[in-house]
């Protein structure tokens, strides 16, 4: 009896913070309000999770803090707001990515076959030194010029309506000679970046088709993607926001495994240089975003599923909310966003998912026993770099699955990535590094506690001895959460689901 | 231990570099023909007097991250309400600037032990996330309208009556030379600091925490005094610099201001005091000629330049020299040799 209460102290002292809240809010508030609050926290948490859950899974199996986490959130939101609002973007920088990438997947194959026989050291220098300056040089060349800013000059026009599309745009020769450069840059990346490696690589030949497949179709978007824009924009918005997440969590995994690949991989032995990577990729991110799609913010509207108006709305609840897809489901007499619903349903199937994934198989179950041990699960005889890499992936996609998901509802602006970067960090503070239940716990506590600070500093706060109530700006409620953080801190410094060191 | 040779340069590059830095205005104007207050000179001693300004933040900086082994990432928020207490002293209070100094110096030890007694429970990583919260907290509540009577907001704090005899614009040489000696100072304090029984311990923390531990030493006390010299020393080069721009804002305590003091450090090379000098020395002129050729998106080649420093050259500048200068020296000591070698045998000109 008491051993259960022993073992599962830490959920039951979140459980009873949960509870306290929740009966002062009560306490405190119409049910309505109280109701209307709750949901907004778990909006807010949902969103923090889907951050917040990458974060600790990377930190806990491979001991990197990724700080460029939020980067990933708010990249993911653009890309999704791009494939969303103008696809035009994505059509003309997609081609770019694929040749340098799929160049560098074909380099990469033979690279160890080609080193090998280089014989040596000496040699292999130089022609490492002549290979890294090739790449470095087909690349400027082939990003010459290439003018992003008037392509993305009018990501603020109306989705669906008439753009004139032959503009910004390059001719397709131009776009073709710039993809030749790439590939040919990617191939030199490929032997470069491979030439550490000897000894025979595994599936040679089919790294080698998958890159030559994917400079293919760099070369078979270009003459399609005018009517490949169109396409997209004269799909329904509800499709195109299926694609924007999508393709926002697509991108972010991508990047996410590229930057583990590329930049965190020759790190593992100075793991300080690694978050001090990270930062550095945070500048580097941030001020990208600026220079592409400028620094001010967008709005990415409601997709229409969840947006209709007049007629029975807002749903009294939610099984005519499937009939009639109102903007909003009355909630005890208040109407609530049906938007926001869905992204708390969003967090909750991601949760489980993932939990299933950690759970249920082969890849969860080298994951758990890598954050528990992972020299063993190596001395074991199984491949921890290509784990490292996945699950650096599938954290970074989790988090621009979360842009993407914000974008309606918080809008699109450089400066999202470190709000949800610093709530996150508390969440996984609070709930404990590398703890997954605690990631989730964590972001519930800090999604409610904002919801119920939000509240609070705006009907105001009335101190013992004061007349008058004291009526604050949102800005202490976002810096407040640090409060609970530092509490959580004094009392139990590992988190509350956290091993103790 | 020494020999006299390695001792020579170091006794004799400080004050050499000293006498340069002290010279540097006077022959600037004889060089321009321009008087010593105005044009080009008075431009120039602005740039250095920032750089001494942010290399005493940089120095601060190092003192933990170099010397102590602290990865804190909430440094902009010593560095920044140093500054805004300046102002809202000077400007909302009218105190006179010695006593304000004293204030911004009492206000950082206060808030750098109690930030240091909270984050310094944990070590490694999570220190500079928590860090960085309490930096962003400062941050946010920086901006927040509900102070805007004391701190201006968004917009800052702006027209700080500076004492008008070290007024950055009218007496520019004379803030010149009060923004030397005041680095100067530090160098020699953080020196004299680094190399005292108790710096020698924040190296053994460093080195190797748990044996720093098991020596007998209370490391907790050692890092927390760390924590608060580097944040009185970040609270006077926030000072220095609100007294330097007139003003105090929100950028100040941002998280941009704490990934400065890391490029300087690093850049200049971790664990030394001439590296982050050095390092602010490069940062503010490669800012001002990237901000010249790439206008304001300069910050993105400066971030790429930073992600390469982290990737090839981990020690900085100083560092990899001290590490490499030796085997750079003879190495091309050798080619001179081959290629004399390869002269004497007939060079181009031999024949077979």
């Amino acid at each position: 009896m008491f051993d259960v209460f022993r073992r599962n102290r830490p959920l039951l002292v979140a459980v009873l913070l949960v509870a306290l809240i929740v009966f002062w809010m009560s306490n405190r508030y119409e049910p309505k309000v109280t109701a209307n609050i709750l949901l907004s926290g778990l909006t807010l948490g949902a969103l923090y999770f889907l951050v917040a859950a990458g974060l600790s899974l990377i930190f806990g199996l491979m001991d990197v803090l990724n700080f460029a986490h939020g980067l990933m959130f708010m990249l993911g939101a653009y890309f999704g707001y791009t494939v969303y609002a103008n696809p035009r973007i994505i059509l003309n920088t997609l081609p770019l990515m694929l040749a340098l990438g799929g160049g560098a997947m074909a380099g990469a194959a033979p690279a160890s076959w080609v080193w090998a026989r280089l014989g040596a050291a000496q040699n292999k220098r130089g022609a490492l030194i002549v290979v890294w300056l090739l790449a470095g040089a087909l690349t400027l060349a082939g990003i010459w010029r290439f003018d992003l800013q008037s392509l993305a000059a009018n990501a603020a026009t109306v989705a669906g309506g008439a753009i004139a599309t032959g503009q910004a745009q390059e001719a397709a020769g131009a776009l073709a000679a710039r993809l030749g450069l790439l590939s040919g840059a990617g191939l030199a990346l490929g032997l470069a970046l491979r030439s550490r490696e000897f000894g025979p690589g595994r599936s040679m030949a089919r790294n080698a088709a998958l890159g030559i497949g994917l400079v293919v179709l760099a070369f078979a978007i270009v003459p399609a993607r005018i009517s490949g824009e169109a396409f997209i924009l004269g799909l329904s918005n509800n499709l195109r926001f299926v694609l924007a997440l999508a393709v926002g969590a697509l991108g972010g995994a991508a990047i996410g495994a590229l930057t583990e690949v590329g930049l965190i991989r020759p790190l593992y032995s100075r793991p300080i240089y690694q978050v001090l990577l990270t930062l550095g990729l945070v500048y580097v991110g941030t001020e990208f975003i600026k220079g592409v799609w400028g620094p001010v913010g967008y709005y990415m509207d409601i997709p229409d599923y969840f947006n209709t108006r007049g007629g029975d709305c807002p749903s009294p609840n939610l099984l005519l909310w499937f009939r009639d897809h109102c903007g909003s489901i009355d909630v005890l007499g208040r109407p609530f966003p049906s938007y926001r619903l869905f992204i708390i349903f969003l967090g909750v199937a991601v949760f489980i998912a993932v939990a299933a994934l950690l759970r249920y198989t082969r890849l969860g179950m080298i994951i758990r026993a890598g954050v528990q041990d992972r020299e063993m699960v190596q001395a074991l005889g199984i491949n921890v770099q290509w784990v490292f890499t996945l699950v650096f992936a599938l954290g970074t996609g989790l988090a621009a699955l979360g842009g993407v998901a914000a974008a309606p509802f918080i809008g699109v602006n450089p400066g999202i990535g470190q709000d949800f970067l610093l709530q996150s960090f508390i969440s996984v503070v609070i709930g404990g590094m590398g703890s997954y239940p605690g990631a989730a716990i964590g972001t519930l506590l800090v999604g409610l506690a904002r919801a119920f600070g939000d509240q609070l500093v705006l009907s105001g706060v009335q101190f013992p001895g004061m007349e008058t109530a004291v009526k604050l700006s949102p800005s202490i409620a976002r810096a407040s959460t640090v409060l609970i953080m530092a509490v959580v801190l004094l009392l139990r410094p590992a988190g509350l689901f956290g091993k103790k060191e | 231990m020494k020999t006299p040779r390695l001792r020579l340069p170091r006794n004799w590059l400080g004050p050499a570099a000293l006498l340069v830095l002290v010279l540097f205005p006077f022959a600037m104007a004889l060089i321009t023909g321009q008087p010593v207050t105005e044009g080009a000179p008075k431009f120039w001693q602005g740039m250095l007097a920032q750089m001494f300004i942010l290399a005493v933040y940089a120095m601060s900086y190092d003192l933990l991250l170099g010397y102590t082994g602290i990865l804190s990432f909430g440094h902009a928020m010593f560095f920044g309400t140093g500054a805004y207490l300046t102002g809202i002293l000077l400007k909302h209070a009218g105190w006179p600037l010695w006593q304000v100094g004293l204030a911004v110096m009492a206000a950082a030890v206060l808030q750098s032990l109690l930030v240091g007694l909270l984050s310094l429970r944990v070590r490694g990583v999570y220190l500079a996330m928590v860090t960085l919260a309490f930096a962003q907290m400062f941050f946010i509540l920086s901006e927040a309208t509900d102070f805007a009577q004391w701190t201006g907001a968004e917009d800052g704090l702006h027209s700080i009556p500076a004492p008008r005899w070290m007024n950055p614009t009218d007496e520019r040489l004379r803030f010149y030379f009060i923004s030397l000696a005041f680095c100067v100072a530090i160098y020699l304090i953080v020196r004299r600091v680094v190399e005292s029984p108790a710096g020698k311990v924040m190296i053994a923390i460093r080195e190797n925490e748990n044996r720093a531990q098991m020596i007998g030493y209370n490391t907790f006390v050692y890092k927390l005094l760390a924590v608060t010299l580097s944040g009185v020393l970040a609270a006077l080069s926030g000072l220095m610099n609100a007294l330097w721009n007139l003003n105090a804002n929100p950028t100040m305590l941002s998280v941009g201001v704490t990934i400065n003091a890391l490029l300087m450090t690093i850049i200049g090379g971790v664990g030394t005091l001439v590296g982050p000098m050095l390092g602010a020395a490069i940062l503010q002129l490669l800012g001002y000629w990237l901000n010249a050729f790439f206008g304001p998106r300069w910050p993105l080649i400066f971030g790429i330049v930073f992600v390469l420093i982290v990737l090839f050259l981990p020690y900085g500048v100083v560092g990899t020299w001290q590490m490499r200068g030796a085997s750079w020296r003879s190495t091309w000591a050798e080619r001179r040799r081959r290629l004399a070698g390869w002269a004497n045998e007939g060079g181009l000109g031999r024949k077979n």
